[in-house]
């Protein structure tokens, strides 16, 4: 053995994984070689050293997960119950194929299944699951955190609908159907905590058409002032000046609130500047 | 097939179990920030689903974790390119420097300058370091994450740790001098 191939299996040396006679070979190099011995010995230092490293590294923390738990929780409720209101026909309706998609997912779990079984046993060969019914299955899941923010925005508890607008703030600006749920929610949940902050993830989608159409006609579908006036905040945030006409009506109609009224008035000024 | 059964659901937390800490690890090393780190991790077992279609059983499934890692990494520094991003001190986790088994390992005020010497490496040679050192990756697997030749990486290795040695004398002049 010479210096150069010494050096190049110098990491599998330090890291024992040498087969038996390059090991051999390896330490027989050493022997004959003071400079190959010293490096092996410098860096066997660092390299060493390198694997205590991990430990003055931080640990994850706690809401890693919880976020984690409370996504595959989210599947579990979306798929294994059917909440107030016909969750399945709104579900269907936001989804077309809606069987499809929950195929779909047991179909990804089964996967992520395969590859549990695979880590654990790796000498034996891994068992086919996808049988005929699943190979049809081409309906992608194209994205876990649309599921989660959708399912949970359906939910029974204010509490889990709110969590479900704050997963649409992970979705993608362009996700339509996420957009879609996220404008049923402005214009119909009960609970005006979930309206308001739905009202704060539509920013995210405010580059839209839709969007911007559905502030503007959301505003007077309102019951709550405060849900109004975010609307109207959010029209100035987007500079959606195609909104003035609707505000100058606003502001001038005795039956919306005052505080309404004025921030109407307000947003007027700004987005005409 | 209707329902999720509980089985499955539990594979995949076990999955999460096993590799989430390793994930955070990889990620915090590379861009020592913790709460992209922690977004990232919750973005790989996203991925994992998503690309589901992309693993193939012959090969190693942490090689297949890692490839889907680093390209959850590539995608999050485009999305923020420009922003700076805030580099996290983690000063207030100290190493247990108990004297142990390895006992010629270079350690305590050694220790810290050698984080800081692998800090300093270019991103290619700390990545790679870090997947076969804290993750205990094998040449053949980070042939696979890498996209490279298994002589390739062996080559690599090498200079790598040749850049930590020096970039380890480098600081150590630097702090006693
Ligand atoms: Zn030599």
């Amino acid at each position: 053995m010479n210096c150069d191939l010494a050096r190049l299996i110098l990491p599998e040396y330090l890291s024992q994984s040498l087969g038996e006679s390059q090991e051999l070979a390896f330490a027989a190099h050493l022997a004959t070689c003071d400079a190959c011995r010293a490096e092996t010995e410098r860096l066997g230092s660092l390299w060493r050293g390198l694997a205590l490293l991990p430990d003055t590294l931080p640990e994850p923390g706690a809401n890693v997960r919880d976020r984690f738990y409370e996504s595959l929780a989210a599947y579990r409720h979306g798929l294994e119950s059917a909440p107030k209101h016909g969750f399945k026909e709104k579900l269907a309706a936001l989804w077309p194929k809606q069987a499809a998609f929950q195929m779909a997912i047991s179909f990804a779990l089964l996967v992520m299944g395969i590859g549990v079984g695979y880590e654990m046993q790796r000498e034996k060969p891994v068992q086919p699951v996808v049988g005929s019914e699943l190979a049809q299955l081409r309906g992608e899941v194209s994205n876990m955190r649309q599921m989660v923010a959708l399912s949970l925005m359906q939910q029974q508890s204010a509490g889990e609908r709110l969590r479900g607008v704050s997963w649409a703030y992970r979705v993608e600006s362009t996700d339509t159907e996420v957009l879609s749920a996220l404008l049923t929610t402005v214009n119909n949940d009960d609970s005006v905590n979930v309206r308001l902050s739905a009202v704060g993830a539509l920013h995210a989608f405010g580059a839209s058409p839709v969007t911007r159409a559905a502030i503007v006609q959301s505003i007077r579908k309102q019951t709550s002032p405060l849900v109004q006036i975010a609307l109207i905040e959010l029209l100035v945030d987007l500079k959606v000046t195609d909104a003035a006409p609707e505000l100058k009506r606003l502001a001038s109609d005795n039956t919306i609130d005052l505080s309404v009224r004025e921030r109407a008035n307000w947003a007027l000024g700004k987005l005409l500047q | 097939m209707a329902a999720v059964g509980s089985g499955e659901v539990q594979k995949l937390a076990v999955l999460f179990e096993r590799h989430h800490r390793g994930l955070f690890r990889y990620f915090v090393s590379m861009n020592r920030n913790r709460e992209l780190s922690e977004d990232l991790v919750q973005d790989v077992f996203f991925r994992m689903l998503r690309y589901r279609a992309s693993y193939d059983a012959q090969q190693s499934f942490t090689a297949w974790m890692y490839q889907i890692a680093r390209n959850a990494s590539v995608d999050q520094a485009q999305k923020r390119r420009g922003e700076v991003i805030g580099i996290d001190e983690f000063t207030e986790h100290k190493p247990d420097l108990s004297p142990g088994p390895e006992e010629s390992a270079v350690r305590g005020q050694d220790l810290r300058l050698l984080r800081l010497a692998l800090d300093r490496l270019p991103a290619d040679k700390r990545e790679l370091l870090v997947l076969s050192r804290f993750q205990g990756m094998k040449y053949d697997e980070l042939s696979t994450v890498l996209g490279c030749e298994v002589g390739t990486v062996k080559v690599r290795v090498y200079r790598a740790m040749r850049a930590l040695e020096q970039a380890y004398l480098t600081i150590s002049g630097e702090k006693t001098a």
